[in-house]
């Protein structure tokens, strides 16, 4: 490819870069962060998307190592954020749920995991 | 788009057999996202455009010819599930001999229809079925573009492994795809009627069309599945966005096979696909399997844009019925 023809591009790519265009809501990252070990249970799980969310349609479950539902079910969605309260729970794996509707009208849904024990 | 062949010949070389046309496709089901893959096309269903796939390798012919392509596919879906591409190819052909002249022109287009058959989020499955029309005559011969149309009917199929075990969860961002798919040529043979130089007498050559078998796969690490489904493991954006893979993109031919014989030919590609928002850019390495197959490990890469990401109420949703599933918005498969 000539040189002048990948100069040509590079405005394109800018303008697809990842940043505020209308995409797939992607799970970006959690807190707890995905698999990985917190040392007390969580008072709360929140999550970043790659994408604004519609807080009529996003929703996210949390069930403890029982697989009892551990959430309030009050989810509040703020811009790119999700995150819902917990009731208190023991040690062991925790399963997170999640649906969400971006605001261009893709829905994603997707699960991971995270543990709870010294 | 489907495997096809490039039959890039200069006049009086045979035939090579080499992949050529870039996948267009990529899909989300359940956790996974399967990205577009170069060699083969995956079982995706979407509105995206392939622009530009460029790819350089040498061919099997003796002597070898360096062969160039710069290709583009845009792929629009009528409703959710069905999808018709359209693509085109303009190769560029140089002998290594200094001798002989070199050839460039467009290779025939091509048409594909897809249908996305069973989508299964749990299981991150997914399966497609398709046809593609190569179309005679809209080519230039002097690239080996065929005059007569080539059919394909194609499987397509998607597999993600994250419903592992939590014993395998490094396995879990591994993905297969694959595609098999039967080229009938429009025409079974072609004669050519010519005078022997030496004898003054006339001769006539047939070249029989062989219909081949077109089958491929891919393996696939996908980073952004481990960030966000296994481990996040703090890596870097740039890192945690990367999707090594292995594609395989072979073709054998099974009938017809009097002057082609039944050697299978294809290409081995390990390379990266970098996932945007709205983009992907891949690279791969064209290792050929045989001699037939290549003379050198080629290259391609490829810009790839997600139109229903880009512009999703326009011309990124389908023709009839919406992107969104407004009536039951968290109902599971």
């Amino acid at each position: 490819m000539r040189r002048s023809n990948v100069f040509g591009m590079i405005p394109l790519l800018l303008l697809l870069a990842p940043g505020e265009a209308s995409a797939h809501a992607m799970l970006d990252h959690a807190e707890p962060r995905v698999g990985n070990k917190v040392a007390a249970p969580p008072h709360e799980v929140t999550l970043w998307f790659t994408q604004k969310l519609e807080p009529a349609f996003s929703t996210v479950t949390v069930t403890d190592p029982a697989g009892k539902q551990v959430d309030t079910g009050k989810v509040r969605v703020s811009g790119n954020q999700m995150s819902v309260s917990l009731r208190p729970g023991g040690s062991g794996t925790y399963h997170v749920t999640w649906r969400v509707l971006s605001v261009d009208s893709h829905t994603t849904d997707g699960n991971f995991t995270f543990q709870v024990g010294q | 788009m489907s495997i096809r062949h490039a039959r890039a010949g200069l006049s009086g070389l045979a035939i090579a057999l080499v992949p050529l046309s870039p996948g267009v496709a990529h899909e989300i089901v359940g956790n996974r996202f399967f990205p577009a893959t170069l060699g083969i096309d995956d079982p995706g269903v979407n509105d995206e455009l392939a622009l530009p796939t460029v790819d350089s390798f040498k061919t099997g012919d003796v002597p070898p010819v360096r062969q160039r392509d710069i290709s583009g596919e845009f792929s629009k879906r009528i409703t959710e599930d069905f999808a018709v591409s359209f693509g085109s190819t303009y190769t560029f052909l140089g002998p290594t001999d200094p001798t002989a002249a070199g050839a460039n022109g467009f290779q025939n287009l091509d048409t594909t229809f897809k249908y996305r058959v069973y989508k299964n989020a749990e299981h991150e499955f997914v399966m497609s079925v398709g046809l593609s029309v190569d179309w005679g005559g809209t080519g230039a011969k002097s690239v080996g573009a065929d005059p007569f149309n080539t059919y394909t009917p194609n499987f397509y199929f998607g597999k993600g492994l994250g419903d592992l075990p939590d014993t395998l969860s490094w396995v879990r961002p591994v993905a297969i795809t694959g595609q098999v798919g039967y080229a009938i040529p429009g025409s079974n043979s072609t004669t050519t009627f010519g005078i022997d130089p030496g004898s003054g007498l006339a001769t006539v050559d047939t070249e029989f069309h062989p219909r081949v078998l077109n089958w491929g796969a891919t393996i696939q690490y996908s980073m952004p599945y481990l960030k966000t489904a296994v481990v996040d493991l703090g890596l870097p954006d740039f890192v945690n966005r990367m999707i090594p893979l292995v594609e395989a993109n072979l073709q054998t031919p099974v009938a017809n096979t009097l002057t082609s014989g039944t050697m299978t030919t294809g290409t081995i590609n390990p390379g990266v696909i970098w996932v945007g928002n709205t983009f992907q850019v891949g690279i791969e390495a064209l290792i050929p399997i045989n001699r037939q197959s290549g003379t050198n490990v080629g290259v391609i890469a490829q810009l790839h844009l997600f139109l229903d990401d880009i512009d999703p109420h326009g011309i990124g949703k389908p023709i009839f019925g919406n992107a969104v599933q407004p009536a039951s918005p968290f109902a599971r498969n």
